[in-house]
């Protein structure tokens, strides 16, 4: 009867483990019916077409959750403090926030820009917030609870620094598994087409061969991934992507280190996709990583001055570029 | 605690509240009737989630506004058993108290906005 093609399954099924977030003797009481109503509502959606409907039912409920979860937990305490309490509400409260924790540290996750390697698009002192499921392994159950895909030419994508995985970078992925990658004067050549990326910006006055018309012999700043990579996958002048294996640049094209310096990026390093800038801070990158006395005192006295308010909410945009001809 | 209480004491109410007892006005229905004919009510206004229908049942519940009718199947749903709720004499007289209240505050707002438009 209950049809388990609905793509809302998933989020009833997902539904239905948020419930222990509520304290215990409400969910016994009402999670049932809850799960219920849930399953009803989405079996009317489902009928009517139009996708964005399903999405903002599912917005609603998360923020019905988010209310309704510290409203009863609340209640619970309060009535728990006249009636003699049976359970400690501390390892109730401990529910509710491990379930917190896991939205938080499975479904999204904040990081601060460090470095200007992404200048023009990311700032340093933006702090995002990175999409930790867009690129991850559905499995067949999560497929339908979030809209997953697969990196693509053109993506800002968060992973971590394959030389010191304590690391998080942002950059921009300019080559998939199989892709022959060379840059001539600055310009990425991907599979022998010039690309026109109207992301990328040029500082730089002065000529680096390395830097320009990659990939060279290595460099003092070539780590020993990077020379691994000109070593065994430079052919005819062109580096070629291994399978499971990304190529990454900064858009700060020509003060960027990235897969030019370190090699590839392989593809289980990927955190996921800068969602939104949340945040943005005008000051120095040392103070933004650690939360130092000063820092917050800086913070505090000048809030309003440094923040970047345009940039609040910016949405960082993945952006393919444009293959122009036969390079040369 | 909640008993013997006049109507008058639990003014005002809080829109789902109203809206639920509402719902209930003429027949007794289950969490998911509730849900629609709110929404109907408020023509779309106003959405309850589950966390809020049934955190206001249970308010509603402990105050005596509605009490619990049996558990069985929707004819027009499935086969599955629901719990029904019907109002209680005192939930009847509380929401007619609140919609006098909010007739009242109608008028005074409609007689204030008519003035300063003149």
């Amino acid at each position: 009867m209950t049809s388990e093609s609905n793509p809302m399954s998933g989020f009833c099924r997902l539904y239905s483990v948020l419930l222990y977030a509520y304290p215990p003797e409400f969910r016994r009481q009402y999670g049932r019916s809850m799960e219920q109503l849930l399953r009803d509502r989405c079996r009317d959606l489902a009928r009517r077409p139009g996708g964005l409907t399903l999405f903002r039912f599912a917005g609603q409920v998360m923020a019905d959750w988010l209310r309704t979860t510290v409203r009863e937990r609340a209640a619970a305490v309060w009535s728990a403090g006249r009636k003699p309490a049976k359970r400690s509400s501390v390892t109730e409260w401990a529910g509710t926030f491990l379930i917190y924790l896991f939205a938080t540290t499975t479904l999204v996750q904040a990081y601060v820009i460090p470095t200007g390697s992404m200048e023009g698009n990311l700032l340093i002192g933006d702090h995002i917030l990175v999409d930790r499921m867009v690129f991850a392994d559905p499995g067949p159950l999560g497929r339908h609870i979030l809209p997953y895909r697969q990196v693509e030419r053109g993506d800002i994508v968060a992973f971590l620094y394959p030389e010191d995985l304590r690391q998080t970078y942002v950059k921009r992925i300019v080559g998939l598994p199989g892709d022959r990658i060379r840059l001539h004067n600055g310009q990425v050549v991907r599979n022998g087409r010039r690309l026109v990326e109207p992301y990328v910006q040029h500082i730089a006055t002065q000529p680096d061969p390395y830097r320009d018309d990659f990939p060279l012999a290595p460099e003092a700043w070539t780590t020993p991934r990077g020379r691994d990579m000109l070593q065994h996958h430079v052919r005819n002048g062109e580096v070629i992507v291994p399978p499971g294996m990304l190529f990454a640049l900064g858009d700060n094209r020509d003060n960027s280190a990235d897969s030019r310096y370190w090699g590839f990026v392989p593809r289980e390093y990927v955190v996921g996709k800068p969602l939104l800038v949340y945040w943005s801070y005008d000051a120095p990158t040392a103070e933004l990583q650690q939360w130092t006395l000063d820092h917050v005192i800086d913070v505090a006295e000048h809030f309003l001055t440094r923040t970047r308010w345009k940039r609040t909410f910016l949405v960082p945009r993945s952006q393919p570029a444009e293959e122009v001809g036969d390079a040369r | 605690m909640t008993k013997h209480r006049l109507p008058r004491e639990l003014l005002p109410l809080t829109p789902p509240v109203f809206h639920i007892l509402l719902a209930l006005v003429e027949e007794e229905r289950h969490g998911y009737g509730i849900m629609q004919d709110v929404s109907q009510q408020t023509d779309g206004a106003l959405q309850l989630g589950p966390g809020t229908l049934y955190g206001c049942l249970k308010r509603m519940l402990a105050a005596q506004l509605v009490e619990e009718s049996d558990e069985r199947p929707d004819p027009a749903l499935d086969d599955e058993r629901r719990r029904y709720y019907r109002m209680t004499a005192l939930g009847k007289r509380v929401v007619r108290a609140e919609a006098q209240r909010l007739a009242g505050a109608v008028t005074v707002a409609m007689a204030r906005l008519a003035g300063e438009s003149a």
